[in-house]
This record gives structure tokens, C-alpha cells and sequence, in this order.
């Protein structure tokens, strides 16, 4: 209640409490500014010494030749295969699961189910990485020739699953959010449960299902140690995912455990990849927010 | 007037019903294969943490010393020719248990003669070398097979990688001797400096949003800053921290510095969990408050934050069970160095569990694998324990308002 | 009358309907949800093209005599039935008939209007699409439907574009009423239809009734005496679960012959 938000006396002991949670808080925002900053000086000297245009156009990225190149072009591309197959995995299993737990639940079975669901979501990246490298790959080399040891298949198959949570969760608290009146009147109509489903309850909450979905791409291109276990550190310039690759996580991994003097191009490069990042995730969130705010319907 | 109902009396569409319920049953196929992935993570970890080895007891040539030298003196000259560093070697000395089997691995003999001159100690090193190390399935069918063909001074052994003395060596350059006890402290000490970084901040953003804010500007922005954050991918915390802690505080690959780090990355998740719990506690209460004449800090602290506090609490051991497998941002702030010793103080140098597992995983033979599946289960082990934690907390304190 | 009284009591019935003239013919029905009895052997008749009105205090089953009428109440779990509800002749309850193809006869309206997040054309075609209903012949049922809503004409430059939740509350609710109706249903349900509206739009929506009973069938539970009074032929007083009389709407209202009734229409309870 928002009449119970006194405003502070004039109490010294009031105002300080006040006061010391203002500065606990301001750590929060002081963050955002330290990842701006931070990033950005760094970021800054990266394009002093690499034009733009290399960074954004050029195919290649190798830092450690004699003649290095930066260009971005190949993370980018193994990142979006690896995010491509995960979703394509994680979207329509993530979807399926989300009208299954809102639409034929009980309220009871739902919390239990969901609660499951979150478990996978608390089991380290690191597990889910080995599996993939340890058991995933082998087992598709056997059907897939040509298959290298690290690919991002395995690793995109693997974080399918792993960013299965956000999908479902997320989608069937959207969907939960539909008033049960629009299903009574649908049911009232003479429809079944999956066009209930399908056809009322599914476009009622579209928003926050893409807005889900979205969600759900931008963990996978945040994602670090799947791919860097399992689909490479090698970047390159394909879209065969067969190919070992590198993403911009697992470059940052392997530039960082390797020893980059401070103060090279290289040591740069880490952060110029890692700004990139940053913007393409804090994108694809507003991104989300904006179509939930905008598009999200009001049944009063 | 009473009509048998014929199926066709209101118009059934028996394709329709059909439809209904392939659907129905189609629908809980991802949650059984979800499920199905999950068991199969396990058992394939569990799977390969033990192996079948055929091992051989082997002496290497010995190093020779000279007459007069103590038994202790000889074995740190003996360690440091196989390659350990002066406190590598002092570490291993200190604790009396080592010492004996380093002392049992090494045998230390007076010889009259030598190939190094008369009357010197000989130091022999006894140690166990796998010939062959096969899986556990292979290994149980063809144990006889194996059995028969052993060489003199070879056994066959059924290999649990997971046993007592993985959970409390160090990490070592060979799988078999391999540890996670440096790591589990190095977790412990990290996570415990993290969380007493990120309750403060995470719980007092919270009472100040719930408690404090009126819906505002302030309000608004700290917010949108929070849901902006909890978006961030963990590794662009980790160059956040490099850039910050590690170099512009000048703390290093330290404790500290990973501390810091982990501890900014688990804030939004403290404050959401937080404001959950305090959303929880009815207003009731706090009018009733108020009414006896408390001021908004008596109010907030002596009857809001109590009654909230097992969800808070419940809320802090889930975002500790998260952050403990946070491997990307603290590889980046410095655990992948080889680190044989626990931490000792916050500045020193650490690795964590998710980390070591990685650098294992990462590693060219192929026994880290194994020592890598013991390594997850210590992990998986330790995250239940949380999660049970929590679990027991959030039903024994299940208010009825 | 003490409970056990009231739950043994025979209907008291005013003109009772004849078998050839009934569209509904609920024979000795009793409803549970889990174990607590919400209907207690409910036998009565609904007569075509007549408006028959449910009245009686809150609580009183009103609302689940209505949802039994088209097995909306199998929706919720834990719910048993015994008895019939004979729909032209046919007893819906019986386990060999489908509980959807019921509904698809009889239409509904809620007491909050509660269209889908769809344009008005969506909202009235959904259930036509449901049966397969296509194109021209789509559109021109539609529209029709709309009219007989008394709709069109505030609607009708608008119609295809504009979402359902754009309108205000009395057009909310006569969309759904056109929703409703746009399948045709003999038989048309209605919970209360005006209790959220304003009334103005109550009194568009009472005059609709009037219109609709030509066509259909239909069946309005109130907690309104006087909207009973005004729009119905027949009238149903209902409580605890019992129905207590049953007769032409005049006579409930002037001359009720059951002592419950008379104190319910006096006002002194409920």
C-alpha cells in the first residue's frame, strides 16, 4: 500500500537508515555503470588500433597471427548456429510444455511441474557442456558423417535443453495470465481443449510467448561454457554445423585463459567482443520488455 | 419422451475428438524427453566416474643423496627433482598423513655402493602406473579375460574415481592423484565473500523498493536498471570484474577479486527473491504497527524483515546454489591458474569447483574425464544439499496468514 | 421449514409445462461438487421460444442449475451428477454422448462480458469456425448475427478491424450475445447477463431478450426481481439448492403460493 510509505522523519536514526539503503541500491546502478565503463575504455583503445570497418566486415578473426585480423564476422556466425539450433530445439519443446502445464494441469500437478522444470535451470552449464562433449558428440558421430570433435550441433542440442526453462516457464506464466472467463466463453462455444488451447489462449498471450522466446535467444547467446567445451574454439566462418567454430563466449574464454599481455591488440580484442555482447543481449531484453508493455492486452 | 442418443443426436465430430486426444497425449512427450535427458545426464556422469584399470606397481630409477642428510631433507630434495616447487613441496610435508605415503611412495635406502658413489641414499619411487583403463561395462564382461592376462606386478582393479581422497587432494598434472579439495575450499571461501557482499545490496535495494519507494522515478530507474542486469550474460560480469578488480583495484587473481564479482552477479537475483518475501508479509501487519505509533525504520526491521525472513533467507541459499556453478566470469577474474593450495586469505590465489571441473574437462588424457564425472557428481552433491536446504526451509515456515 | 423439510419438498408448480411443449426436460437432477450437494432432485421444464427466468438468494444453485444445462459444470473437478437433462428428448448425461457437441447446441453468456482479445468479426466467427464455416457464407452469418445482437449498426464500419476489447461494457456483453447466437443454438443460456452493466445498457440488453425469444429459446438466471418481471414468461424460485415453486411469471410474482417465495419477492430475505 502505498499510503504505508511514510515519509522519512526527521529522526536522525530514520534518516540514516534511509540513507545507507540509498547507497546499498546505488551499488546496483553503480554496476551498470562499471560494465559501461569498464568495457568501453577498454573497448575504446581496441578502435584505436583496428579500424571499424575491419571489426565489422572483415571474415576473419585472428588475433594471433603474424598479421592478425578482427574481424567479428566468424563469432558472430558460430554464435548464431549455436543459438539457431538451440532454439530450434528449446522453442517448440518449450512451447508444447507451456500449453501442456497451463491448459491440462491441475493447479496442484502445475507448481511441481514447473518446479522440475526450474531444476534444470539450476544445473551448472559446466554439466551440461561435458555431456555434450562427452557423450552428445560421440554418439551423433556415429550418425553424422564428418562430424568434428567439437561442433555446434552437440552444443546447440545440449543448451536447447538447458534454456528449455525460460522458454516454458516464462510462456505458460503468460499463458496462465489469460482470465479463465475467455476460456469458459470458448468452451461455452462448443470447443475442445486444444482449440481452447490453439486458438484463444495461445493468441491471448502471443505477446508474452515471443517475448519468451526472445528471452530465451538472449541466454543462449550469453551462454559460456556449453560451447566452449563443446563447440570449439577454433572461429570460423561457417554455417555448417558440423564444423568446429568459435562463439563470442567461448572466445572470450579461451583469449582470457590464455595470457594476453596487457596492453595488446589482443587483450583489446577481448573486450571489443565482449562490448559486442553486452549490446546484442541488453538489445534483445528491451527488445522482449517493449513487446510485452506495448502488446500485452488489458481484459478490464 | 425418451430417444436413445445416437452419436450422431448433437452433431459429434469424431475427427475433432480424435485430435483432442493425440494432442493431450503429444503434449507430455518434451516434458518425459526433458526428463529422460536429465536421467541420462546422471547416470552417464555416474557411469563414467568409475572405471576397470589394470595397474602396475612400478619403481622408477631413484635419485641418489649424500651420507648424512635427514630422512625429511632427502624427501623435499626428492620432491623438488620430480618436479614440485619449494612450497609445493613444504605444503605436501606439513600434514603428517601425506607425508607418510609420500614417504611409503619414496623408499629411502642406505647403499654401499652407487651409481652415483659409495655410500649414498637411494631414493626409489613406488607408484602406481595404469596400463589400461577401460570402461565399466567392458571391464565387468571381460574381467577374466583381463584377469589371466595380467603381467608380474600388475593387478586389476575396479576403480571408483569418486572416493575419499578425490574429495581432499589438490589438483595434480596426473588423474590419479587428483583432487577437488582445493577447490571445494576455494568455493567456499569465494562464495562466502560473495554472499556477504550481495545480501547486504541485494536485501537493502529491496526493502528500499518495497518498503521505502513510492512509485517514482528513483523507483522506476532502479528497476529497469535491475531487470537490465539480471539479463547480462555472467561472462560480461567476469570482463567487468578483469577490468575492475583484477586490474584497476589492482587485487588480482585473488579471492577478493572473485568475490566481487560472483557477488555483483547475484544481486537481482537476491532482490527479486527478497521482494517476493516481502511482498508476502500482508499489510495487516504493518498498519497494526504503525497504529502502536513504530516509526517506518520499527516498522520495516522489527516486524516486516522478521516475518519475511525465511523467504528471504530461502532466497539467498537458491542464488548461493546458482552462483556456485558459475564457471565463465570467474575463469576470466582468475581461477585457471593451477592452484594446488587452499586459499589462505582473501588475497590469495583460488579455483572453484565448476572451474576445476572445466580444467579437466579441457585437459589432453583422457582419465580427466573421469576425474571431470567425479568432479560433477561432488558438484551435484553439493547443490542438492542446498536445494534440500532451501526446499525444508520454505516448508517449515509456510505461514498460514 | 428445516432443512431436511425443504430438501423433501415437492416443487410447488403453476401451469406446469407439458412434455410436447418442452425444448429442456430435467428429470430428478442432483449435482455434487466433491461432497458437498449443491442441487437437490431437480425436476422442471423449459418451454420453447419462452424466456424463463431463475431467481433466489445468493448460494441458492441458480448458476449450476444453469451450467448443468450444458455440462459446463463437467469443467470442474470433483463434480458428480445423477439424474437427466433431456434436450429434445435426448438425456445429455448419458456416458455415450460428448459433452462439446453438446454445447455447440446451446449457446452461453456470461455475467461479466468477456469477449476474446480478437476484432469483432473474430470474436462472432469463432464459433462458426469452430464448425467449419467458411467465406462469404461466414461473413453474411456474422453480420446477421450482429443485427439480431443489435450491434450492426454501431459496429458495422468498424467491424473487422477493431478488437472486441475496444467497445464499451452494454456492446461488450451484446457482443457476446452475438457471439452466442451466431451459431443458431436453440437454446440460449444466460448468467446474469446485466449485473456488470450500466442501466442503460441493462435496458438494451432486456429489450434484445424480448426480440431473441422469437428465434430461441432462453433460460436467464437474475438476481434482479424486477428484470425477472419484465422479461420473462415463466419464472423459477430456487433455494439451498431446492426448487421450491415454479409457474407463469405473473403468478410468482403476484399470487406465489409457497411461503418462501412470497417472503423472497417481499424482499425479506435474500
Amino acid at each position: 500500500m502505498e499510503i504505508l510509505k511514510q515519509r522519512p522523519s526527521r529522526h536522525p536514526a530514520e534518516r540514516l537508515t534511509l540513507l545507507v539503503l540509498l547507497l546499498l541500491s546505488s551499488v546496483t546502478l553503480l554496476t551498470t555503470l562499471g560494465v559501461i565503463l569498464s568495457l568501453l575504455g577498454d573497448v575504446i583503445q581496441f578502435f584505436r588500433r583496428v579500424p571499424l570497418a575491419e571489426f565489422l566486415f572483415a571474415p576473419e578473426w585472428t588475433p594471433l597471427f603474424a598479421e592478425p585480423r578482427y574481424g567479428i564476422a566468424p563469432l558472430l556466425a558460430g554464435t548464431f548456429l549455436v543459438t539457431a539450433i538451440a532454439l530450434f530445439v528449446a522453442v517448440p519443446l518449450g512451447l508444447a510444455l507451456a500449453v501442456y502445464v497451463s491448459e491440462y494441469l491441475s493447479p496442484d500437478k502445475r507448481a511441481r511441474v514447473l518446479g522440475v522444470l526450474e531444476l534444470f535451470g539450476g544445473i551448472p552449464t559446466v554439466v551440461f557442456g561435458y555431456f555434450a562433449l562427452l557423450s552428445v558428440t560421440p554418439l551423433l558421430q556415429k550418425v553424422i558423417p564428418g562430424l568434428s570433435l567439437f561442433n555446434p550441433l552437440s552444443a546447440g542440442l545440449v543448451m536447447g535443453f538447458a534454456i528449455l526453462p525460460y522458454v516454458s516457464n516464462v510462456a505458460a506464466d503468460a499463458m496462465q495470465s489469460v482470465p479463465r472467463s475467455i476460456r469458459e466463453a470458448a468452451y461455452a462455444l462448443g470447443a475442445r481443449p486444444y482449440e481452447v488451447a490453439l486458438k484463444v489462449v495461445l493468441p491471448a498471450a502471443l505477446s508474452g510467448v515471443i517475448a519468451a522466446i526472445i528471452l530465451a535467444a538472449s541466454r543462449a547467446i550469453g551462454e559460456t561454457m556449453i560451447v566452449a567445451i563443446a563447440a570449439g574454439q577454433r572461429p570460423a566462418l561457417t554455417l555448417d554445423p558440423r564444423e568446429t567454430i568459435a562463439t563470442m563466449t567461448s572466445y572470450i574464454v579461451q583469449a582470457a585463459t590464455g595470457d594476453q599481455p596487457v596492453g595488446s591488440t589482443a587483450y583489446y580484442a577481448l573486450f571489443a567482443v565482449g562490448f559486442t555482447l553486452f549490446l546484442l543481449t541488453l538489445a534483445l531484453n528491451v527488445l522482449a520488455q517493449y513487446i510485452v508493455e506495448r502488446y500485452r492486452e488489458r481484459y478490464e | 419422451m425418451n430417444r436413445t442418443p445416437t452419436p450422431e443426436a448433437f452433431g459429434q465430430d469424431p475427427w475433432k475428438a480424435r485430435i483432442d486426444r493425440v494432442f493431450a497425449r503429444a503434449l507430455v512427450l518434451p516434458l518425459l524427453l526433458a526428463l529422460g535427458l536429465l536421467a541420462l545426464l546422471l547416470g552417464d556422469t555416474l557411469y563414467r566416474s568409475v572405471s576397470v584399470q589394470v595397474v602396475r606397481a612400478d619403481m622408477g630409477p631413484g635419485h641418489t643423496y649424500p651420507f648424512g642428510l635427514s630422512a625429511e631433507t632427502i624427501l623435499q630434495k626428492e620432491l623438488l627433482a620430480q618436479g614440485y616447487t619449494e612450497e609445493e613441496a613444504a605444503f605436501m610435508l606439513q600434514d603428517p598423513k601425506e607425508r607418510n605415503a609420500l614417504f611409503l611412495q619414496n623408499r629411502v635406502e642406505l647403499m654401499w655402493n652407487t651409481h652415483e658413489g659409495p655410500f649414498r641414499y637411494v631414493v626409489t619411487n613406488v607408484y602406481d602406473e595404469r596400463v589400461a583403463d577401460f570402461s565399466l561395462a567392458e571391464g565387468l564382461r571381460r574381467w577374466n579375460e583381463l584377469k589371466a592376462n595380467l603381467q608380474e606386478g600388475e593387478r586389476l582393479v575396479l576403480n571408483p574415481w569418486l572416493d575419499q581422497s578425490f574429495l581432499t587432494r589438490p589438483p595434480s598434472r596426473s588423474p590419479l592423484t587428483a583432487g577437488i579439495g582445493v577447490a571445494i575450499w576455494g568455493t567456499v571461501w569465494v562464495l562466502s565473500l560473495a554472499l556477504l557482499f550481495a545480501i547486504p545490496v541485494g536485501i537493502g535495494t529491496a526493502i528500499l523498493l518495497e518498503e521505502y519507494l513510492r512509485e517514482g522515478r528513483l523507483s522506476r530507474i532502479l528497476e529497469v536498471n535491475l531487470r537490465n542486469l539480471a539479463g547480462v550474460p555472467s561472462i560480461v560480469y567476469g570482463l567487468l570484474g578483469l577490468a575492475l578488480f583484477v586490474r584497476g583495484m589492482g587485487l588480482g587473481p585473488s579471492v577478493l577479486a572473485a568475490a566481487l564479482t560472483l557477488g555483483l552477479l547475484g544481486v537481482p537475483v537476491i532482490v527479486v527473491t527478497a521482494r517476493e518475501a516481502l511482498r508476502a508479509v500482508p499489510d495487516s501487519l504493518r498498519l497494526a504497527a504503525f497504529a502502536l505509533g513504530a516509526t517506518q525504520r520499527q516498522v520495516v526491521f522489527r516486524v516486516v524483515v522478521p516475518a519475511a525472513l525465511p523467504g528471504m533467507v530461502t532466497g539467498v541459499i537458491l542464488s548461493a546454489a546458482r552462483l556456485m556453478g558459475e564457471a565463465a566470469p570467474l575463469l576470466l577474474v582468475g581461477a585457471a591458474a593451477y592452484v594446488p593450495f587452499a586459499p589462505t586469505g582473501p588475497l590469495s590465489q583460488y579455483t572453484v569447483v565448476p572451474v576445476q571441473i572445466y580444467l579437466w574437462i579441457s585437459q589432453n588424457q583422457p582419465e580427466f574425464a573421469r576425474v571431470a564425472a567425479a568432479g560433477i557428481l561432488v558438484m551435484l552433491l553439493l547443490l542438492s544439499v542446498l536445494y534440500l536446504m532451501a526446499l525444508y526451509l520454505r516448508n517449515r515456515f509456510r505461514r498460514e496468514w | 421449514m428445516s432443512l431436511e423439510q425443504l430438501r423433501e419438498h415437492q416443487t410447488v408448480r403453476t401451469d406446469p409445462v407439458p412434455e410436447s411443449q418442452a425444448l429442456v426436460d430435467v428429470r430428478q437432477l442432483s449435482l455434487w461438487y466433491g461432497t458437498k450437494q449443491a442441487l437437490y432432485d431437480i425436476s422442471v421444464r423449459f418451454p420453447k421460444n419462452q424466456v424463463t427466468a431463475i431467481i433466489g438468494p445468493s448460494g441458492c444453485g441458480k448458476s449450476t442449475l444453469l451450467r448443468s444445462l450444458n455440462r459446463m459444470n463437467d469443467l470442474v473437478p470433483g463434480v458428480r451428477v445423477k439424474g437427466e437433462v433431456l434436450y429434445e428428448g435426448v438425456n445429455i448425461y448419458d456416458p455415450r454422448v460428448d459433452p462439446v457437441a453438446v454445447r455447440r447446441h446451446i449457446g452461453m453468456v456470461f455475467q461479466k462480458p468477456n469477449p476474446f482479445p480478437k476484432t469483432i468479426f473474430e470474436n462472432v466467427a469463432f464459433g462458426l469456425r469452430l464448425m467449419g464455416v467458411k467465406g462469404s457464407e461466414l461473413e453474411d452469418r456474422v453480420v446477421e448475427a450482429l443485427k439480431r445482437a443489435a450491434l450492426w449498426e454501431e459496429v458495422k464500419d468498424r467491424f473487422k478491424k477493431e478488437s472486441g476489447l475496444r467497445l464499451s461494457g452494454g456492446q461488450q456483453q451484446r457482443l457476446c450475445i452475438a457471439r452466442a447466437i451466431a451459431v443458431e443454438p436453440p437454446l440460449l443460456l444466460m448468467d446474469e447477463p446485466t449485473s456488470a452493466l450500466d442501466p442503460i445498457a441493462t435496458q438494451a440488453i432486456e429489450d434484445l431478450i424480448l426480440e431473441l425469444k422469437e428465434r430461441y429459446t432462453v433460460v436467464i438466471v437474475t438476481h434482479n426481481m424486477q428484470q425477472a418481471a419484465r422479461v420473462s414468461d415463466r419464472t423459477l424460485f430456487m433455494h439451498l439448492g431446492v426448487l421450491v415453486e415454479e409457474g407463469p411469471t405473473e403468478v410468482i410474482f403476484t399470487k406465489p403460493k409457497h411461503p418462501y417465495t412470497e417472503a423472497y419477492i417481499t424482499g425479506r430475505f435474500g
